[in-house]
């Protein structure tokens, strides 16, 4: 049953583009750009049969950091998750994520031997940010809107939905963030249920 | 919702608005033409008399959030759904796409993605994240802005206080030019959109139907 879902959907979701896109795409037949390279357009469809499969069955790559970023040093080093670094958390929707320059308030004098900062200390010096990848979210299917900071109010721990950082370095994905992990907590904290809640 | 069809000029800023905000694709005119557009909102024109001695008339119609909303009992999957605040959910991960709701709105402010949406880039960067875009094979419709109807409780919230009224205005609202279009809470017998509800030019869309919309249209009361 399962799978004639999925067929279904995978169909679904790759004959159903948007009437404009298949024009154009028919217009360049014969010299269809790489799979890699960037679409010209912005669609909810998914691009191969595969990637539809992934998303039906949660199955998702692991974020590849382009600097292997120590999570258990900088705790060990006292420093908490929302003090300089994710301190958007207590504020909105998102936790953000520190810049270069933020990083460099403290790696201008401390650790500058390690390779790793001398590398954060060149993306500085060239002017250009960290391109981090996300670790946790939520597909874009979920139709989920999640907003951190009503959850750091209602005093919700960072290691309940991220797992103990503190002993990871790179942050890996150790909690299974579905709906049922988000309902438990909100039945025993007696916080909404109502659908609209998160969904919208 | 209250509108004041005596001050609707019909410029459909609030139609606009509401794309914008609500991240709503445009399907092209061949598939508008098949009726496969998405307008959350609409400003229906209405001509009354002879030449030269006519009359323009305008109303704005979105999803009148009804109380006894024919969508609902329809929907096989409970997507579409009233919340305790009274609105007119639709969650579209439930949502399989039968589609019964839309036929069964009196109003036809249900619309359905016949395709993927798509944006040319760089235009996606526009795209609001605090709404969903959804997907082929979902129906949807307006929410009367529930994301910021959230926003502003989350932030109510935080300040321990309750919602003043006038507080958040939905897109369409805050877009309107005329101030045709006023949203509030009607639980509350003070609020502004509570006194025009009140008012002797109040009128329900489709009223006979049975409905019970929460959107009064104040009628026009200029020389006849």
């Amino acid at each position: 049953m399962r799978i004639a879902v999925l067929i279904a959907v995978a169909m679904a979701g790759l004959a159903c583009g948007p009437p404009g896109q298949s024009v154009s795409s028919r217009g360049q037949a014969g010299m269809l750009p790489p799979r890699e390279a960037t679409p010209p357009t912005f669609t909810t469809a998914h691009r191969t049969v595969a990637d539809a499969a992934r998303d039906f069955f949660g199955i998702r790559r692991d974020a590849q950091q382009p600097i292997p970023f120590p999570h258990n040093v900088h705790i060990a080093n006292k420093l908490t998750c929302t003090d300089y670094c994710h301190e958007a958390v207590t504020k909105g929707p998102r936790a953000g994520l520190p810049g270069v320059k933020t990083c460099m308030i403290c790696h201008e004098s401390v650790a500058t031997d390690r390779p790793t900062v001398q590398q954060v200390a060149d993306y500085q010096n060239r002017g250009v940010d960290i391109s981090w990848q996300r670790v946790y979210g939520y597909a874009p299917e979920a139709h989920v809107r999640f907003n951190h900071a009503p959850h750091i109010r209602a005093k919700v721990e960072c290691a309940t939905c991220h797992g103990n950082v503190a002993q990871q370095t790179v942050a890996e994905r150790v909690v299974d963030l579905n709906m049922g992990f988000c309902v438990n907590c909100h039945r025993t904290k007696q916080a909404s249920n109502d659908c609209l809640t998160c969904h919208f | 919702m209250a509108v004041d069809l005596d001050r609707c000029t019909g410029c459909e800023a609030c139609v606009t608005a509401c794309h914008a905000e609500n991240n709503i694709p445009t399907v092209g005119d061949t598939q508008a033409a098949r009726g496969r557009a998405l307008h959350w909102m609409r400003v229906e024109r209405y001509w009354e008399g002879e030449f030269p001695d006519v009359r323009l008339k305008f109303r704005p119609v979105m999803c009148q959030q009804c109380d006894a909303a024919p969508c609902e009992p329809v929907c096989p999957t409970y997507a579409a759904h009233h919340t305790d605040e009274g609105l007119n959910a639709q969650v579209y991960n439930r949502c399989i796409g039968t589609r019964y709701c839309a036929n069964a709105c009196p109003y036809n402010v249900r619309f359905f993605n016949f395709f993927n949406p798509s944006w040319d880039k760089p235009l996606h960067l526009q795209l609001n994240p605090d709404v969903s875009v959804r997907e082929v094979g979902v129906m949807e419709k307006c929410t009367f802005c529930v994301q910021r109807i959230k926003a502003a409780e989350v932030q109510a919230k935080a300040e321990d206080r309750s919602l003043k009224d006038g507080e958040l205005k939905p897109a369409c609202a805050q877009a309107c030019p005329a101030t045709a279009l006023v949203f509030g809470d009607l639980n509350d017998p003070e609020s502004e959109v509570s006194r025009l509800s009140r008012s002797p030019r109040g009128t329900k869309l489709l009223d006979d139907q049975g409905t019970q919309p929460k959107v009064t249209y104040l009628q026009r009361q200029s020389s006849e």
